[in-house]
């Protein structure tokens, strides 16, 4: 589905001198996979997950999406397909404040061309269990319960790929597990997830591995059989 | 429809941040309020002047004050030397006097029965009412008989008859002024207060040759009015009666004035003076206390945008367009000053109508002020949330989220 092909990224230091971010990385993601990208932080791989997630550019190699280079379209063309295509989950779950959870699940519903939006982020909270927190705000959940709304947030648009971004960072191992299982069930029907973290432990319910090192590939392990949640909480 | 469902929920998120929008909201009530108010007490003001003057001068009037000076209220020359005979002179003499008429006031006590007041009499030709553009609401006015035989009838205001009648018709009844009997033979239509808080209802009006010689014992008058056919030659005319004048008052070359002159011309040049005042420099102020609330919404959205920037990474995440982005900063400022700005016309025009009571003036009229307060709180508003929208709108996705 996506083909990242030699991708590199620079940055410019405020004093002028360059820095290497992404070196040569190619990657190939299909279909219902699972994939993690691990490394320390300062690898590259927020750098990386915000260019398959069309937040920033590479600037040098091809990024396709299901044959089409993506890197050239224009930005209105990529706020669409990021509105369609991707969604997206934070480590600071990024909740509008003082705004229901229903709302916040509506949001990118929203941005998006759908004449009727109704029921859509009824159901996508249906799908992470939080039918009963509906009309909450954010500082009335648990951070678990936060994540969970981000989560329903990002499915709202039906998209084709879920891109998580340490999405355990800021929460308890118990918290930080229902999250994964809950990106494990929905793996299992079928959507792509692509998982950023450094946590060994969460890494190892994916189905593949993708390692960092300062700004270079130097891993990428398909795991044949992946640990489950359920097994794991007991 | 998205820009519609946007909007809407734009709003509601203002509705959240209650203190931030009231803050915000401060930049265009107090600019939008003084504007309000001195736009549409400026009218009401406008409107009483020209009323006044319309009455006192018409399209072509002159009037001529006894003693020198060259404006009304400035200094006096000597001697009272004005007479009827120089009026009736002038007239004589001069082409293009249509009417005119004499006058000589007296402030005396007038009383029926137990009742009295305090009133400005005012003796007058019975060409006044021609003359001055003004009439009886109720009973007769007087004629020239009644000027040539000193008649002993009155002419009182509605303060004046409320104060010594009440509700009962005052026409026929006996009135002491001073302590001379007179009969009212009319009521003066209403006029109001003038611009120098003077009740014009408190007026008695007398045939002037019963004021001089049985109220008071002058030969001279106060003032005259000439109503002339051609307004365009009143510069002319003014140097013909200042000529003629001179002559009847043997005045050498080099003495002042013992009277002065001035013309419907002179006047409407006044009022223009004036209007200036009250349509450009006090809005130009009450503008200045607006563009002042503007620069501070305007910065305090800049702080708003600064403490919103993951939100702004966020929408710009899942799909939100940096014209989104920009058109909702926009929309916010603009919407909250436009609320600021409905406001402060609301409050601008409570104090108005507050003031303009004060002032003796009459019916503010806020349709003006208003559309000038939605226009400019609006425009305000745009401009203010230019500088925001665009900053947020420029915020790279990848780092707001950072």
């Amino acid at each position: 589905m996506i083909e990242l092909r030699e991708i590199s990224k620079m940055y410019k230091r405020p004093t002028g001198e360059p820095v290497v971010a992404l070196s040569d990385i190619s990657l190939h993601i299909e279909r219902g996979e699972f994939v993690a990208i691990v490394g320390a932080s300062g690898s590259g791989k927020s750098t990386l997950m915000n260019i398959i997630g069309l937040l920033d550019l590479p600037t040098a190699g091809r990024y396709s999406w299901d044959g089409e280079d993506v890197t050239s379209l224009d930005p209105n063309r990529q706020a669409k397909m990021r509105n369609k295509k991707i969604g997206f989950v934070f480590q600071a779950f990024h909740l509008l404040p003082r705004t229901t959870a229903l709302e916040n699940v509506e949001l990118p519903l929203l941005y998006s061309d759908r004449r009727s939006i109704t029921d859509l982020s009824r159901n996508a909270l249906k799908a992470v269990n939080l039918t009963d927190r509906m009309y909450h705000r954010p500082s009335e959940l648990s951070g678990g319960q936060q994540q969970r709304v981000a989560i329903a947030r990002a499915l709202v648009n039906e998209p084709d790929l879920l891109l998580a971004d340490e999405p355990t960072g800021n929460l308890d191992r118990d918290s930080a597990l229902e999250i994964v299982s809950i990106f494990q069930s929905l793996n299992c029907a079928g959507r792509t997830i692509v998982l950023v973290t450094h946590d060994q432990e969460i890494s190892s319910f994916a189905k593949r591995i993708v390692r960092l090192e300062r700004g270079r590939m130097v891993g990428d392990d398909r795991a044949p059989e992946a640990r489950a949640v359920t097994e794991e909480a007991q | 429809m998205k820009n519609a469902r946007l909007a809407r929920h734009s709003l509601r998120m203002m509705g959240r941040y209650k203190l931030r929008t009231g803050f915000m909201m401060l930049g265009s009530v107090i600019g939008i309020a003084a504007l309000t108010f001195v736009v549409s007490v400026g009218q009401s003001a406008q409107r009483k002047i020209l009323k006044m003057v319309g009455q006192m001068f018409g399209d072509s009037g002159i009037v001529i004050h006894d003693g020198g000076g060259e404006m009304m209220g400035g200094p006096r020359g000597p001697d009272a030397r004005l007479k009827i005979d120089d009026i009736a002179a002038i007239a004589r003499e001069l082409p293009g006097v249509e009417a005119w008429d004499p006058m000589q006031t007296i402030t005396a006590s007038v009383r029926h029965g137990d009742s009295a007041d305090n009133a400005l009499v005012r003796g007058e030709s019975e060409r006044w009412p021609q003359v001055w553009n003004r009439t009886a609401s109720r009973g007769d006015l007087f004629d020239e008989t009644a000027v040539t035989g000193s008649a002993r009838v009155a002419i009182i205001g509605e303060s004046v008859a409320k104060e010594l009648f009440g509700n009962d018709d005052p026409v026929g009844a006996d009135i002491e002024i001073g302590s001379v009997p007179f009969k009212v033979i009319g009521t003066l239509e209403p006029w109001g207060t003038d611009p120098h808080g003077m009740d014009r209802d408190n007026e008695v009006i007398v045939p002037i040759s019963t004021l001089m010689r049985r109220l008071t014992n002058v030969d001279t008058i106060s003032a005259a009015k000439l109503v002339t056919t051609d307004p365009a030659r009143s510069d002319e005319m003014k140097t013909e009666i200042r000529r003629i004048l001179r002559e009847r008052h043997g005045l050498a070359a080099g003495q002042p004035n013992d009277f002065s002159i001035i013309t419907a011309a002179e006047i409407r040049q006044m009022v223009g003076q004036v209007e200036r005042v009250l349509f450009f420099y006090l809005p130009l102020v009450a503008a200045i206390a607006l563009v002042v609330g503007g620069i501070v919404s305007a910065s305090l959205m800049l702080v708003s945008v600064n403490e919103r920037v993951a939100e702004i990474g966020l929408r710009r995440a899942i799909g939100a367009r940096s014209q989104d982005i920009r058109l909702q900063f926009l929309f916010e400022t603009t919407m909250t000053l436009l609320a600021g700005g409905v406001g402060g016309v609301g409050f601008g025009y409570a104090v108005a109508i507050l003031g303009a009571s004060r002032m003796h003036l009459d019916g503010v009229n806020p349709w003006m002020a208003s559309l000038l307060g939605v226009l400019a709180s609006s425009l305000v508003g745009l401009l203010a949330g230019v500088l925001p929208a665009l900053r947020a709108a420029r915020l790279h996705p990848a780092e707001a989220l950072r």
